[in-house]
């Protein structure tokens, strides 16, 4: 915890993604994520509720509410009683607004589907995941299965350990080295957005032995495989275009920052890193671009580079003058910033929290894992994966109406001799 | 199981239509089974838009407050001379309709909104006018301006978004030169005779800018020629 007295005193500091995360939430950006669990048999909602009166108390830090003070937002515990189950919606990942004391996270059930909604600002996808696999293994036992709190479970019996709660970047900033960033404007890949309040999710569900085994063939891991072939279906897009200039293509992909600093905390701890190609150098083979995936990410994702980093992002937090600018304004600034440079170098955002692991007594209950991401600013669609077992699931999701991203992209995984099974909310 | 024979990507039992190219699924061996629940839910649902009407009331009040204390002021201290206090209020109304109306009606067409705009700009000038005694410049200067400055706003409003450059370049010369005629005529006309001078300096050299833009935009031939030259 980067102040443990204000936790003590009832309220904490946001970390310093959640500080950008909150400046930068409106009505047209959602930095809201979902996970959601294909149970085996159909949701018992009275058992998932109790299962979630029984979890929250032991992650405090999740029921939470979002204020404003003078110069920074900051969290406090939430008092009301919930958060309460919903029956899901067909349009998820809505915005957030801290106005009417919206909750910061959801559940929602659906026949076979039990999703979980967070604000961004809370956590991130690997702390969220130990909350849904807590909540799981819960709801399991409610129904009178058996099981141990085993593969990051954690037991909800005990008091909620402060370390949880740390800001992990306050902890691993530096003094001196502060690494600078200045990113080029990448291909918007941008189409014709929706009407307001929809969210477009198409799913394809591919075996994860078998796309290890694609993506070996290839010299790369599954989530430098999938960056590529999906840079490769932006590529293809933007060359349909006819642009005079090309831009270069690059994703945000998010690193979970704990396997380098170890930390126990559940919030935010993650920074990004952007593999791009430049089609204006000349025409790139899939090899090529996983080639260049591979080598950007094993070449930047390191201590030291992501500590300057960190020390720079909480270097701005710190600073006394920015610190004394009042919140609209602060807002106002961060919101401008992402736009012209948060959100311009990258094409799309990728990720990968990896495989979710469970005791093996709740193996036979959980059919697959699914992940969604809140909408962009642009109409555009972001990209996520999970792996559970041998199923790989990869989600577009997005306010366009276009599906040429996400066509591409399994196209090409069907030509590696992937068998892809895709679903989607689209309405036909 | 059904297949879609464009992707190879295996579909819902359910699914009417590939969602990742739209091929309808025509199956006889495996018709669309409708029988079974969809896999997402058909319910919507729209979370409480951020409520603007607090904004709303705060700039109304503020507005109104500055407009009501000018007139009051105007009544009571200085009745005589100029009513300068209508001036005062209709721009604290001109504001109001450039600031609260986009609060209130957040689904109007922002095309709607800029005419509003534009129309509380004129009844602004027009109490200008009634407050000067000046409803002559009104009518032969100020308004024919306004209104050739809202015609080109109005069209360069609709027409910019989804232009390639060139054009969005060649669009904006072209309106600029056209107001600056309207311009120079509306002023000529008030003083006495039309007799256009540097407006038609601006023409010359706007439509010589344009002139080779719209080669270049309409001759791929030459734009490649002028690329190679130009190496960019």
């Amino acid at each position: 915890m980067g102040r443990r007295g204000n936790h003590d005193k009832g309220w904490f500091q946001l970390d310093n993604a959640a500080m950008m995360y909150s400046a930068i939430q409106s009505g047209t950006y959602s930095a809201v994520y979902r996970f959601s669990a294909v149970m085996a048999r159909e949701v018992d909602p009275q058992a998932l509720q109790r299962a979630i009166d029984r979890t929250m108390p032991r992650f405090p830090g999740f029921h939470v509410k979002i204020r404003k003070g003078v110069f920074w937002y900051y969290f406090e515990p939430d008092d009301a009683p919930g958060p309460f189950l919903q029956p899901d919606i067909q349009n998820p990942c809505q915005p957030v607004y801290f106005q009417n004391k919206d909750q910061l996270i959801r559940f929602f059930y659906y026949n076979h589907r039990i999703s979980m909604e967070v604000f961004h600002a809370l956590a991130d996808g690997a702390g969220a995941l130990v909350l849904f696999k807590t909540l799981l293994a819960v709801y399991l036992r409610e129904l009178g299965e058996e099981i141990p709190n085993q593969e990051g479970i954690l037991d909800v019996d005990q008091a909620p350990d402060p370390q949880e709660w740390e800001d992990a970047y306050a902890r691993y900033t530096r003094r001196r080295v502060r690494l600078g960033r200045s990113e080029g404007k990448a291909y918007p890949c941008t189409g014709t957005p929706e009407p307001f309040y929809t969210l477009n999710v198409t799913m394809g569900f591919v075996s994860v032995q078998a796309l290890r085994q694609v993506a070996k063939g290839h010299g790369a891991s599954i989530t430098e495989y999938l960056a590529a072939v999906l840079i490769q279906s932006i590529l293809a897009r933007q060359r349909r275009e006819g642009r005079r200039r090309e831009l270069p293509v690059a994703l945000a992909i998010p690193i979970n920052l704990r396997p380098y600093f170890p930390s126990p905390t559940l919030r935010n701890f993650i920074l990004t890193v952007r593999p791009a190609i430049d089609p204006e150098l000349g025409d790139y083979t899939l090899e090529e671009i996983i080639a260049q995936v591979h080598h950007h990410m094993r070449l930047h994702i390191t201590r030291q580079e992501m500590q300057g980093v960190i020390t720079r992002n909480v270097f701005f937090q710190r600073f006394l003058p920015l610190q004394l600018i009042p919140v609209p304004v602060k807002n106002f600034v961060v919101d401008t910033a992402y736009r012209l440079t948060g959100n311009r170098p990258y094409s799309t955002t990728y990720t990968n929290p990896g495989a979710f692991r469970v005791p093996r007594e709740m193996e036979p209950h959980i059919r697959h894992m699914e992940v969604v991401l809140g909408q962009s600013y642009t109409p555009r669609v972001n990209c996520a994966s999970i792996s559970y077992g041998d199923t790989m699931e990869i989600t577009f999701a997005g306010t366009v109406k276009e599906t040429d991203v996400e066509r591409d992209f399994f196209r090409t995984l069907v030509k590696d001799g992937l068998h892809v099974k895709v679903t989607s909310n689209r309405r036909e | 199981m059904s297949y879609c024979v464009n992707c190879g990507v295996e579909l819902d039992p359910d699914a009417r239509r590939c969602p990742l190219c739209h091929t309808p699924v025509v199956n006889p061996a495996c018709p669309v089974d409708e029988s079974i629940p969809p896999n997402f839910p058909e319910q919507r649902r729209e979370v409480e838009p951020v409520n603007r009407r607090e904004a709303a009331v705060l700039l109304s009040a503020l507005y109104g407050v500055v407009g009501a204390c000018c007139v009051l002021l105007n009544l009571l201290f200085w009745r005589d001379g100029m009513p300068w206090s209508m001036i005062v209020a209709g721009a604290c109304a001109m504001l109001w309709v450039w600031t609260v109306l986009p609060l209130l009606l957040r689904s109007a067409h922002s095309i709607l909104l800029l005419g509003l705009d534009l129309l509380a700009v004129a009844g602004l000038l027009w109490l200008i006018a009634a407050a000067v005694d000046g409803l002559n410049w009104l009518g032969r200067l100020a308004l024919p301006i306004w209104w050739g400055c809202s015609v080109v706003l109005l069209f360069l409003w609709y027409i910019l978004p989804r232009r390639s450059i060139l054009s969005r370049c060649m669009l904006v010369l072209g309106s600029c030169v056209a107001l600056m005629l309207w311009l120079e005529g509306c002023i000529d006309l008030f003083l006495g005779g039309y007799q256009p001078r540097w407006s038609l300096v601006v023409a010359v050299v706007g439509v010589a800018l344009m002139l080779p833009l719209l080669i270049i935009r309409y001759r791929p031939d030459l734009r490649r020629e002028v690329r190679r030259r130009f190496h960019f």
